[in-house]
């Protein structure tokens, strides 16, 4: 990036997205897309495998960049800026942060992955960074359990603490938006719980936005659902209201359980 | 049925034992025949004694003449290494980085194979580069001829790059992709993801690379003879002669006294224990990686001034710009190479067809290569012929019968690793002291082979070991369901699956055989004679001929244009290699698509 190239910079909350479609190759995995996603709040995106949720997230911090062959229409706004433009990609991740479905810890420290973020951004005074770093850890609710082992590997920690660090690490960054991808899926019942608790939590201070093939999950902690089939969003609306009373006759069957 | 199972399993056994028959033999008769040289000498005054002046006269009963201090050539051979691990290293370090994560995609397949062949280029052709381009071209700033530290270095490095590339791209390729958009998704640009995510978390694959590459530039012998100088001094400066100890063996070997070939013999045992050591090192990291990459260091204890200075530098484009020139330099070193030698080399061969199949009158001015393919060929046919079925069977016994942590199959990985890191050299004192005693005191080619077959053997176990591995277990079962006995299960369907693996390390062998000259050169004798009547017969394959050639000095073109031979012979039995996997891989997929479709 040029110096001197003026780049809008992000400060809004909400996205939306206008009649977005998007390619892989030749296989369209959306399909015109329009979707208002509030500003801290917490929207959930559901449906069957395969449908598109991972692909609609990675289009909101420009994930799908890195897959070869892929190609994006429509728009993209956070607030008012097009993420598509004239944006610093690094810029939009720094503030778009995302979750993976599978925890992935740099082979580092617990300390230096979650100052990772902020020393990419120029952070590097040791009093300032350890500051982050508990405020991060102590965000993610694990403070308490990690202050005595930051200079552990993060690879040692179980499977449930390897994802509230990588939610740690995310937040060190200061995003306005969380992407989380099927961020417990991978995880036992009681580290799920806590990650439920932090989302309610983060939620005074970021976007959320959560894919999950979880209905309970989608039911205890989201305040907006999206229905996905077949690289279309079928239904979007409140939860309560797309749970207790879907417009979409393939809405009601997926989340009683009768298809995907 | 059940004593021919015995039986088969019983062969299979006796691969295995005679890989550590040979392991142990190397070492035991080594140190056999240099036993004497040490107590005459005394172990201190010959391992740090700096003064080399031996006396052919000199022998057991008598009181020495000479003088048979090796240290002036260990310090040789660890500062050559040194200076190859800086050129190699660094450039192998940072090309491996470009293509992985900077290389054009349609680039980085030719890149590969361009640098899996130059591994196959024999050492004496990169020590006639070095002694016909290199040299010349150094002699115009050094105050001698160019030959020294530094052209030993920039050969010796050169010759490194492929290991130490091939190994630490495997390694960086490894790394999971998580990690890579872990990184980007925190806001991390590409470059500074390669170099605080991805290069770290390779280390260790790394490390073992640039390892492996320091037993390869420790153990190198032809090229090193070609272009160091050669007196047994201290390096001194740049251009300084010197020696190192595989040169000490190669240069003296020939015409040495009693106590003088004891001592030769005594330098290759410290030879194979510096390699030794290297080897150890490098099992160590490679099955430490994953615990290298799990611990970290504790960056607390930076301090943070220093840090803050050097915070101010960006490290990571400093990176990426040096992984671009190194791609770029190590890509025009190796076109250098291949075209130098093929320029200077063709008009030879296209003017003087006969300088190839030409009759061969010994003597003559008009030489002929002839002598030297027939050489190779029957090296390559008899070496095979012994390493072949006795790597398969060991093998199958290590993947078929042995118990993975099974005491024998642990002994046998143990003599596998072992042969694989003696040097070539060093086989060839073990071939002059066993084989070429055994058949009457003069090289042979039966001698030469028998030699160049134990090199064979690791090679060949372990490639067939790896496709033997990736033969489904559910063919095993199949055949064993039906009721068939395993030994018909191994010989009826697996070693079939396993055959194009199999295949390809039997002509990436014959590879071996055209390039090896080190072992040869005493076992098998290095002179261009007649065609040869007998495996009995002393002669020079090709890659001693090009030794031998342009160590004369005025056979200069016939030198260039043997190289020319060498680099094709190399370049085609690799792709025949490569094309052997594919075509016969498909043949067997296919013939079982035809079978589907039959029913
Ligand atoms: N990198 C890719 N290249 C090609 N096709 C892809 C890629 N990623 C996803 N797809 C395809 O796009 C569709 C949507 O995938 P995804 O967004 O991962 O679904 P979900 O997360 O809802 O399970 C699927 O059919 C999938 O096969
Ligand atoms: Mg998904």
């Amino acid at each position: 990036m040029k110096e001197n190239q003026k780049n809008d910079t992000i400060i809004a909350q909400s996205i939306s997205v206008r009649d977005a479609s998007l390619w892989y190759g030749d296989f369209q995995a959306l399909k015109n897309i329009s979707i208002e996603i509030p500003e801290k709040k917490i929207t959930a995106f559901i449906g069957p495998s395969g449908c598109g949720k991972s692909t609609l997230l990675k289009c909101f911090n420009r994930m799908n960049d890195l897959v070869e062959g892929c190609k994006v229409t429509g728009n993209f706004l956070i607030g008012d800026i097009d993420i598509y433009g004239k944006v610093d990609v690094n810029e939009l991740r720094k503030n778009v942060g995302m979750v993976f479905q599978k925890p992935n810890p740099f082979p580092m420290s617990v300390y230096d992955n979650i100052a990772y973020g902020p020393r990419t951004f120029g952070i590097h005074k040791r009093k300032e960074l350890d500051i982050i770093v508990e405020k991060s850890l102590r965000q993610a609710a694990m403070w308490e359990e990690l202050k005595d082992r930051l200079n552990k590997s993060a690879l040692g920690l179980s499977g449930g603490q390897q994802q509230r660090l990588c939610i740690a690490r995310a937040l060190a960054v200061k995003p306005k938006i969380l992407l989380m991808d099927e961020p417990t899926s991978a995880l036992d019942p009681i580290s799920t719980g806590k990650i439920e608790e932090l989302c309610e939590e983060l939620k005074e201070s970021t976007t959320i936005v959560i894919v999950t093939h979880n209905m309970q999950q989608a039911t205890r902690i989201s305040d907006y659902t999206g229905f996905f089939l077949m690289g279309e969003l079928l239904e979007y609306a409140e939860t309560d209201e797309i749970f207790t009373s879907p417009k979409d006759e393939k809405t009601e069957k997926y989340i009683t359980g009768r298809f995907g | 049925m059940v004593t021919k199972e015995k039986l088969g399993k019983a062969l299979f056994v006796l691969g295995a034992i005679i890989c550590i028959i040979s392991a142990i033999s190397i070492f035991v008769f080594l140190i056999i025949k240099s036993a004497p040289a040490f107590i005459k000498i005394g172990v201190l005054d010959l391992v740090f004694g700096d003064n080399w002046s031996p006396s052919v006269s000199d022998n057991y009963n008598n009181a020495l003449k000479g003088s048979y201090g090796i240290f002036t050539m260990i310090i040789g051979t660890i500062v050559s290494t040194l200076g190859a691990l800086t050129i190699g290293g660094v450039l192998g370090y940072f090309t491996s980085i470009f293509l992985v994560f900077y290389c054009p995609k349609k680039l980085k397949p030719i890149a590969i194979m361009i640098i899996n062949l130059l591994a196959g280029i024999p050492s004496v052709v990169y020590g006639f580069f070095g002694i016909s381009f290199l040299l010349p071209f150094l002699s115009k700033i050094a105050p001698n001829n160019g030959s020294g530290l530094l052209a030993t270095s920039i050969i010796l490095g050169i010759m490194i790059l492929p290991t130490i590339i091939s190994l630490s791209r495997v390694a960086l390729e490894s790394v999971p992709r998580q990690y890579y958009e872990g990184s980007v998704a925190i806001g991390a640009n590409h470059t500074s993801t390669v170099f605080k995510i991805m290069v770290p978390s390779a280390r260790g694959g790394i490390l073992a690379s640039l390892v492996l590459g320091t037993g390869r530039a420790l153990g190198e012998a032809m090229a090193v003879v070609m272009v160091a100088g050669n007196f047994p001094t201290y390096p001194n400066g740049l251009f300084g002669s010197f020696r190192t100890l595989t040169a000490n063996i190669v240069l003296e070997m020939g015409y040495a006294g009693e106590v003088q070939e004891g001592a030769l013999i005594a330098t290759g045992v410290i030879l194979l224990m510096l390699v030794t050591t290297i080897n150890i090192i490098f099992n160590k990291i490679s099955i430490g990686t994953v615990k290298a990459i799990a611990t970290t260091q504790n960056s607390n204890k930076i301090k943070t001034k220093t840090e803050s200075i050097l915070r101010k530098i960006n490290f990571s484009k400093i990176g990426e710009i040096a992984s671009k020139i190194a791609g770029i330099t190590v890509a025009i070193i190796l076109f250098m190479i291949v075209s130098f030698i093929f320029v200077k080399g063709l008009p030879t061969i296209i003017n003087h067809p006969w300088f190839i199949f030409g009759k061969f009158q010994f003597g003559s001015e008009e030489i002929t290569i002839l002598p030297s393919l027939i050489c190779t060929v029957l090296v390559a046919v008899i070496s095979l012929i012994i390493a072949t079925p006795i790597g398969i069977m060991t093998a199958i016994y290590l993947n078929e019968y042995a118990k993975k942590e099974g005491r024998l199959a642990t002994i046998v990985r143990g003599a596998i690793n072992i042969l694989a890191g003696v040097p070539s050299i060093v086989y060839g004192l073990f071939g002059m002291i066993t084989f070429v005693k055994i058949f009457g005191g003069t090289s042979s080619i039966l001698s030469g082979a028998l030699t160049i077959s134990i090199i064979l053997l690791p090679t060949i176990v372990r490639s067939t070991e790896e496709s033997l591995k990736r033969v489904l277990d559910s063919l095993r079962q199949g055949s064993l369901a039906l009721g068939a006995g395993k030994l018909r299960t191994i010989l009826k369907v697996i070693i079939p699956s396993a055959l194009p693996g199999i295949l390809s390390a039997v002509i990436l062998s014959i590879g071996r055989v055209v390039s090896e000259s080190a072992p040869l050169l005493y076992t098998m004798g290095s002179v261009i004679k007649q065609i040869p009547s007998s495996v009995f017969d002393s002669g020079a394959t090709l890659s001693v001929a090009l030794y031998q050639l342009s160590g004369e000095g005025w056979y200069i073109n016939e030198a260039y244009a043997t190289a020319v031979v060498l680099i094709i012979l190399v370049f085609a039995l690799n792709l025949i290699a490569e094309l052997t996997v594919k075509g016969l891989s498909k043949r067997l997929k296919g013939d079982t698509n035809e079978g589907k479709s039959k029913k």
